[in-house]
């Protein structure tokens, strides 16, 4: 190992890549953008405000504050309906899927009740929902409660059975919290894995090895100087990524030692992963095609995107298998979820696996044309 | 060990095969220091397997290859600190800079270059920020020729350093061979143009199908194997042929018109011209030359060198 050659080697690399405007274009921006667009496409899921129309037939005063009341209780944002118009054909027309209708008397029973005890007086609200809207279910569910808990407020007595809630999960993460972790994990691992295919192979097929091969550089020299220059490149990677999440989405991402270290995993998994391949693809364009038959499944099955346990099982029995799985799964265990041992466990499978592809790599690796 | 030798290269009954093939056939030869020395042969002949098992990337199928005095499959380390190569197709980092490619080559070799000196030699001063992807051909093969340089090697490797390149940049890169030359360095050269061999080699040895066929300095060769001038006669009417046959000289005729007599003195020629101008017959042009490294080659394999007739080359 000579410090001098690798660095000089490093320099090239760098110079070569900055040099290379659009390369350099799309290999930082491309991830910025899938954060972009997935961070903004699944930002109105995170923020837990329902918006809720509501038709007040009454239009008193006392109906209006009960309607405020619910919207408190069950963190609705309150759009009125005139009510004049005819309810069933508003939800079909507008894109509304849930209108909530107060009937007409509802203070006149509410006074009823209050004012002279009459505990058979009700009143009956009306959802009118589209059943075909994924989120109405949740939406009524939510309203059930709140409108559970006004009736409980309105007989006087203490409940018997109240409910606590205990998530298994430290903290509450919303879904851009989830999804940059992974395509951190992603694309440092299509920048190693593709960087070290495509440019051993160019170099290869040019002949710059073989010149290279009657210099004093060595093969290790050679491999550590591209380890090196696709471990700055993953920092530099990230933290733009970090960057651009802190700044549009706001992310709550804890940032500590684990993050460096699985970079530094991701980046050795997948160099020698690319040194494995680059033995068996002869030319530049089967290269890119090796490299995407690995690196495209990976991506969908391993959660870069969504949760594994959104899939079926076998298919979480095979993301179990991946190394990429691992990674996503680390870096998620330290950053959402602030879990050292979950953490270590990952980190240590990750490190097996990056140890035995990369030893290989370099045993793949040829240098000499000693044939 | 280093064993010090009047040589700096000795390869003693060298054979490389793939498979079967034998490319390199139980070769001998030796290269003094300082000496020039061409592997003159066609595409396939063996080139670049002799000199690439003597640079230390390939390995011999048997045979021993010395080097300075050192055994090429033992001493590899030592040996390219000491060597520069040119090799075959020589290609570099695109984005790279002339001057930038030269230190990083110089830094591989961790020695201090005179790098200013190097790019002078190579007359490539006003190019010096010019990256690699944006230099023409010749520009290429002349920076190749300075990284081969930036160790101050003893002995320099140029496998086929102006092949694909036009007569000018040929012409471009013999200056700065012929400097090389000037300087005392052992070169070690292939090539297939014989003009090259014959401008700059001290010796040639003319290889076809993994074999040396002959060797010595191109005045050597010429003498021992093509000792006879050439007398070309250009667009020549019918009768002409007919004259020089009956005078009992060889001819060969080609399609264009064109006859190549060979004779042994230059009152040969008198005579033929003189018989043809008789006998009221005409051509358009004629010359008369001394055969070339092309027709050495061409008598001791019955092959052309390259695709191209020599007399084409020349017009
Ligand atoms: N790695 C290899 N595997 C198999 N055959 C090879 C290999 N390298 C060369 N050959 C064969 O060996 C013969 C000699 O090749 P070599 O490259 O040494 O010739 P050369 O004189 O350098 O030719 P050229 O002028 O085309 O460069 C050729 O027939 C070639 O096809
Ligand atoms: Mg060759």
């Amino acid at each position: 190992m000579n410090v001098r050659i690798i660095s000089a080697n490093l320099v090239v690399k760098l110079l070569s890549f900055y040099r290379e405007k659009t390369t350099m274009f799309f290999t930082f921006a491309f991830p910025i953008i899938l954060i972009l667009v997935f961070g903004t496409i699944f930002m109105s899921q995170d923020s837990m405000e329902y918006r809720l129309s509501v038709q007040d037939l009454d239009q008193t005063n006392s109906s209006a504050e009960s309607i405020k009341t619910l919207a408190k209780k069950g963190k609705f944002k309150i759009t009125s309906v005139d009510p004049a118009v005819d309810a069933v054909q508003y939800v079909r027309d507008s894109k509304v899927n849930l209108l909530l209708v107060v009937p007409r008397g509802y203070a006149a029973s509410l006074m009823q009740r209050i004012i002279f005890n009459d505990y058979s007086s009700s009143v009956t609200i009306t959802y009118v929902y589209d059943p075909s809207s994924s989120s109405v279910q949740t939406k009524m569910q939510i309203l059930n409660a709140a409108l559970a808990g006004i009736n409980q407020g309105m007989s006087g007595r203490a409940p018997f059975i109240r409910s606590a809630e205990k998530s298994i999960l430290t903290k509450k993460y919303r879904f851009i919290e989830f999804f940059v972790p992974g395509i951190i994990a992603m694309s440092i691992m299509t920048m190693s894995l593709f960087g070290t295919v495509d440019s051993d192979t160019e170099l290869r097929q040019k002949g710059v090895i073989r010149k290279l091969s009657t210099t004093p550089i060595t093969r290790t020299d050679w491999i550590l100087s591209n380890v090196l220059y696709q471990f700055i490149l993953a920092v530099i990677s990230t933290l733009a990524m970090l960057l651009v999440s802190y700044a549009v989405f706001d992310v709550n991402l804890h940032i500590d030692a684990w993050l460096p270290v699985f970079i530094l995993l991701d980046v050795f998994a997948f160099v020698g992963t690319g040194m494995i391949l680059t033995r068996f693809v002869k030319e530049a364009q089967s290269a890119a095609a090796a490299s995407n038959a690995i690196s495209y499944p990976m991506m969908f099955l391993a959660g870069s995107f969504f949760p594994i346990e959104l899939m079926p099982g076998l298919l979480q029995t095979i993301a179990k298998k991946l190394p990429l799985y691992y990674v996503n799964e680390g870096l998620r265990a330290s950053m959402v979820f602030e879990d050292n041992m979950a953490a270590l466990r990952s980190a240590a499978i990750i490190g097996v696996y990056a140890a035995v592809v990369f030893i290989l790599g370099i045993m793949a690796t040829k240098w000499e044309e000693n044939q | 060990m280093t064993r010090e030798t009047e040589y700096a290269i000795e390869v003693d009954r060298l054979t490389k095969r793939y498979g079967d093939f034998p490319a390199v056939n139980d070769i001998s030869f030796s290269v003094s220091k300082g000496e020039v020395f061409a592997f003159l042969g066609p595409n396939g002949a063996g080139k670049t397997s002799t000199v690439e098992i003597i640079e230390t990337i390939r390995m011999p199928t048997s045979g021993k290859v010395t080097l300075l005095g050192m055994d090429v499959t033992k001493k590899k380390h030592e040996i390219v600190h000491r060597i520069g190569v040119l090799p075959q197709a020589f290609s570099s980092f695109d984005r790279i800079t002339v001057r930038e490619t030269l230190q990083y080559y110089s830094r591989l070799f961790s020695v201090k270059t005179d790098l200013d000196g190097l790019i002078e030699l190579v007359n490539l001063g006003d190019k010096t920020k010019e990256q690699y992807k944006n230099l023409s051909g010749g520009l290429k093969q002349r920076l190749g020729i300075a990284i081969a340089l930036v160790n101050d090697p003893e002995v320099v490797f140029l496998d086929e350093p102006t092949t694909g390149l036009d007569p000018l940049a040929r012409h471009e890169v013999w200056e700065v061979l012929l400097g090389l030359k000037k300087k005392g360095k052992t070169v070690f050269l292939t090539t297939h143009y014989m003009e090259e061999a014959e401008l700059l080699a001290d010796t040639v040895a003319i290889i076809s199908k993994g074999k040396i066929i002959a060797m010595g300095s191109p005045g050597e060769l010429i003498e021992d194997n093509a000792n006879y001038l050439a007398l070309t006669l250009r667009s020549v009417d019918e009768k002409v042929l007919e004259i020089v046959q009956k005078l009992g000289f060889g001819t060969v005729p080609d399609k264009h018109k064109n006859i190549r007599i060979r004779v042994e003195q230059t009152y040969d020629v008198q005579k033929i011209l003189q018989a043809i101008k008789d006998a009221g017959a005409r051509y358009r042009s004629l010359d008369v030359r001394r055969p070339n490294l092309e027709e050495v080659f061409l008598k001791l394999t019955g092959e052309a060198l390259r695709e191209e007739l020599p007399e084409m080359e020349a017009e």
